[in-house]
């Protein structure tokens, strides 16, 4: 959950130019403010999987690409850039690098299969995806034993009206 | 293939079991425990019997792209598995298959199984409802399916040995209010019920006590949301087992570990303390007598002329990405097989026994579901707890069987998990990524819109599994196709499978009972059923679209009977033609009811063993020593493990159990 304002962090790996600047391209794409990007882990190992999936001249291109448009992602241009905008926010949310479309995977002349996976085991636990609805990500940071049962938040109050099995006051019709 | 010279893999046991899955592990830990020397042959590997094993089983899940039930568990090109993503549905209706299974009926056979040391088992829900008296008989009560040769009151004791082993959490004062179970006074299960979720706390609000006509002509159904009874630590009940309450089974490798779970919310595939029982819970507490070898494919039964079993043939092999292996074989007075309901068949086939009744491999059944889904108005906890904590049970009975197949309706606590791959493919469609590279890609949403709207959307998923009972049909069955090997040599199963109308009217009548449930709700229903890559489970029935996925219930393909001529197995599993020779599992099940089959299985595994144990017990009565001189009356059988304790010598009288009579005894072999 963001409570913080987004602002530059201060662990080491941010101090890399290249960090904070891709760490400030995430905040726009993902909608989550640098400090719960910085609190996943995961910034140097998106980075280097960014880049090393499209190279540094798509990458440049693509980074020029976001400064034309304002630093708004919404208003990219060009599907190149867009879906590789795509890409970067499908690793944030779910620790998976996915298929680029297969026009840009040709364009981009890429050297390696069109292939998704996830970029390492704790992506897939950090995945951003679990926090939009408050969960946890399925099979890791378990709340503890009856958490199931609590009205998540947000919720009226209907769970505690039957706590227990048994007739409850029932529907109508 | 190879070959070893004989002695080198050649041993000598007194029962070899085919299998280290649910079935095979409980018949081990019963015999072993009697003092027999068990040899356990696993096809698959032993990776998760050890705790970093088990932590590289869960990154594996964590790593992979569609976390399918096997995905945690390394494949074996050695001992293939079928998989649910070798099912490809074509777009226009139909369906391809690409993996270890083949298939050549009109709908496709949707459910894996997983060949490794714990079985299937090691990713099963853990939902250990019972099978009701009613599910025992639906032949000669509601004209569909087989009957079975034993009774609900045959097996009650041994559901509540299952229960003990298995560490059942449930509420027994419910289940028998709720469906009418039969417990003996005072009965409770080891551990308080898995408590309920919030949504099923928002369903039974909107619901309990509505009465609903699910088709016509059937009658009203009251409906109640009844907490489900899991194999998954809960909170012990001190007045378990007359007052002396009961110890949870926590993690193996791993002490005082995962004595409760914890709420990972991921029991399929694994769950990461091993609050849920697997199989390697038992085998941590085999006697020394049992003896484990993995990596060893069993390739056929060996047997005397007189159709008694000798032993069997296996390959055993190191590295499971080679296809180098040994031939061996092993001897025992008993052979159990314990493979799985598709294996066991495949391996009575390939080494052509049991065959007079003409059934072996015939009667597969699973149950089929159907899935629905929607949204509720406001969140419901999507992706909390177990995947399943309640469920209505009121379709599971009653006359209307007759007409429509009954089902069994489980409230999903994760979202649309099942029913569209969420929440990944939510994120992948509101980028606007399609699930073919090739097509255009929609306008993508991204940051705080993005986040919002996925956190809305996901958070009030809410969905319905309808699981319906398959009833046994001889033309859904299990072959060989010898053109078709796997890296062993070995000829792969072809399966032929299809859906009776009585189990298609079941799926209307049951989205029936959803249409109403959302309605109580409001709910917005999103449930959406046609072709595509993902759903090769579509057909057509009675003008509209319909999509149904397998269960992971593989079952029948060796029914057992009351007769030689009609089936595999007598009412202890036991092959007619050959009587040393066991197959045990779902595989023997004439019916499966509504009810997930684990705690069935291994109810009828501890009884067997116990059949097992008298046979064995016969077999090694004491010879009489000849000479007239000697005072001696009785010496132990020469390989006797029951050491100096006295000799039974009563013939073996099988307890309890309709049927029972029927038995061939093991010390006078009939010949057929």
């Amino acid at each position: 959950m963001a409570t913080h304002a987004p602002g530059p962090a201060r662990e080491p790996a941010s101090s890399h130019p290249e960090f904070q600047g891709f760490v400030d391209l995430s905040v726009r794409l993902t909608g989550f403010d640098a400090y719960d990007l910085h609190a996943t882990g995961m910034v140097r190992l998106y980075h280097d999987t960014v880049l090393d999936q499209l190279g540094r001249e798509a990458v440049g291109r693509f980074l020029a690409a976001v400064e034309a448009a304002g630093g708004d992602p919404d208003r990219l241009a060009d599907e190149e850039a867009r879906d590789i905008a795509r890409a970067i926010t499908h690793l944030w949310y779910l620790g998976v690098w996915p298929q680029l479309s297969r026009a840009v995977h040709t364009a981009l002349g890429r050297e390696r299969a069109n292939a998704a996976f996830t970029a390492s085991p704790e992506a897939y636990t950090e995945g951003l995806v679990w926090r939009t609805f408050h969960g946890h990500p399925a099979g890791a940071k378990p709340p503890g034993f009856g958490t199931w049962a609590a009205p998540p938040p947000g919720a009226g109050a209907p769970a505690l009206s039957s706590p227990l099995s048994g007739t409850a006051d029932g529907g109508s019709s | 293939m190879s070959t070893a010279p004989r002695p080198a893999g050649h041993c000598r046991y007194d029962v070899i079991v085919v299998g280290a899955g649910l079935a095979g592990t409980l018949v081990a830990k019963e015999l072993g425990d009697e003092g027999w020397r068990v040899l356990v042959l696993e096809a698959g590997t032993d990776t998760l019997s050890t705790w970093p094993g088990h932590l590289d089983a869960l990154d594996t899940y964590y790593t992979a792209t569609a976390k399918v039930p096997n995905s945690p568990y390394r494949p074996n090109p050695d001992a293939p598995s079928p998989d649910l993503l070798d099912l490809e549905g074509l777009p226009d209706g139909g369906y391809r298959t690409h993996g270890y299974l083949l298939q050549n009926g009109p709908l496709p056979y949707g459910t894996d199984y997983l060949r490794s040391n714990g079985g299937t088992t090691l990713h099963w829900l853990g939902l250990t409802p019972r099978m009701l008296p009613e599910d025992f008989a639906v032949r000669s009560t509601f004209g569909y399916g087989k009957d079975w040769p034993i009774s609900y009151a045959d097996l009650e004791a041994h559901y509540r040995a299952a229960e003990r082993e298995l560490g059942v959490a449930g509420d027994t004062a419910e289940q028998a209010e709720a469906l009418g179970l039969p417990f003996p006074a005072g009965y409770v299960y080891p551990m308080r019920e898995i408590p309920r979720s919030h949504l099923d706390h928002v369903v039974a609000a909107a619901v309990d006590g509505v009465r609903v006509k699910d088709s016509a002509g059937a009658p009203d159904t009251t409906l109640r949301v009844v907490t489900t009874p899991h194999a998954r630590n809960s909170t012990p009940n001190p007045h378990y087992d007359e007052g002396r309450g009961y110890r949870p089974v926590g993690a193996v490798g791993l002490p005082d570990y995962g004595e409760r779970c914890v709420g990972n919310a991921s029991c399929v595939p694994i769950c990461p303390v091993q609050a849920k029982y697997t199989p390697l819970k038992t085998q941590a507490r085999w006697d020394h007598r049992v003896t484990l070898v993995t990596h060893a494919v069993v390739s056929r039964v060996l047997t005397h002329d007189d159709g008694r079993a000798l032993g069997v043939e296996y390959l055993a092999y190191d590295d499971p990405a080679a296809a180098a292996h040994t031939v061996r074989t092993a001897e025992a007075d008993i052979v159990v097989l314990a493979a799985h309901a598709v294996e066991n068949a495949k391996l009575l086939l390939l080494s052509g026994l049991a065959g007079r009744s003409g059934q072996v491999g015939r009667n597969l059944m699973d149950h089929p579901v159907l899935l629905t889904w929607g949204l509720l108005p406001g969140p419901t906890g999507p992706f909390r707890g177990p995947a399943s904590t309640s469920g209505l049970e009121g379709f599971r009975t009653g006359p209307a069987r007759r007409n429509r197949a009954p089902f069994r309706v489980e409230i999903s606590n994760w979202g649309w998990n099942w029913p569209t791959g969420a929440p990944s493919s939510d994120v992948a469609r509101l980028l606007g990524i399609t699930g073919d590279s090739g097509q255009p890609r929609g306008k993508p949403l991204f940051g705080r819109e993005l986040r919002t709207a996925l956190g809305d959307g996901i958070g009030r998923q809410f969905s319905l599994q309808f699981a319906l009972e398959q009833g046994a049909e001889s033309r859904n069955r299990v072959t060989l196709d010898p053109s078709r090997r796997d890296r062993l040599g070995i000829p792969q199963p072809l399966l032929t499978y299809d859906l009776s109308d009585h189990v298609k009217r079941g799926m209307v009548a049951a989205k029936a009972v959803s249409d109403r449930i959302f309605g109580l709700l409001g709910a917005e229903d999103r449930t959406a059923y046609g072709p595509g890559p993902f759903s090769p489970g579509y057909f057509r029935f009675e003008g509209g679209d319909w999509v149904f996925h397998g269960a992971g219930h593989g079952a029948g393909t060796h029914v057992m009977g009351d007769s030689r001529d009609t089936s595999v197995v007598d009412p202890w599993q036991r092959c007619w033609d050959h009587p040393n020779l066991y197959a045990v599992g779902c595989g023997s099940m004439p019916s499966v009811g509504t009810s997930n089959p684990s705690l069935t299985l291994a109810a009828l595994a501890l009884r067997s063993s116990e059949q097992i144990h008298r046979d064995l017990t016969a077999l090694h009565r004491p010879v009489r020593v000849r000479p007239a001189h000697a005072p001696v009356t009785a010496v132990p059988g020469p390989t006797g493990p029951l050491g100096s304790s006295p000799p039974d010598t009563s013939p073996p009288t099988p307890a309890g159990g309709s049927g029972a009579g029927a038995v061939p005894s093991p010390a006078t072999p009939r010949t057929s």
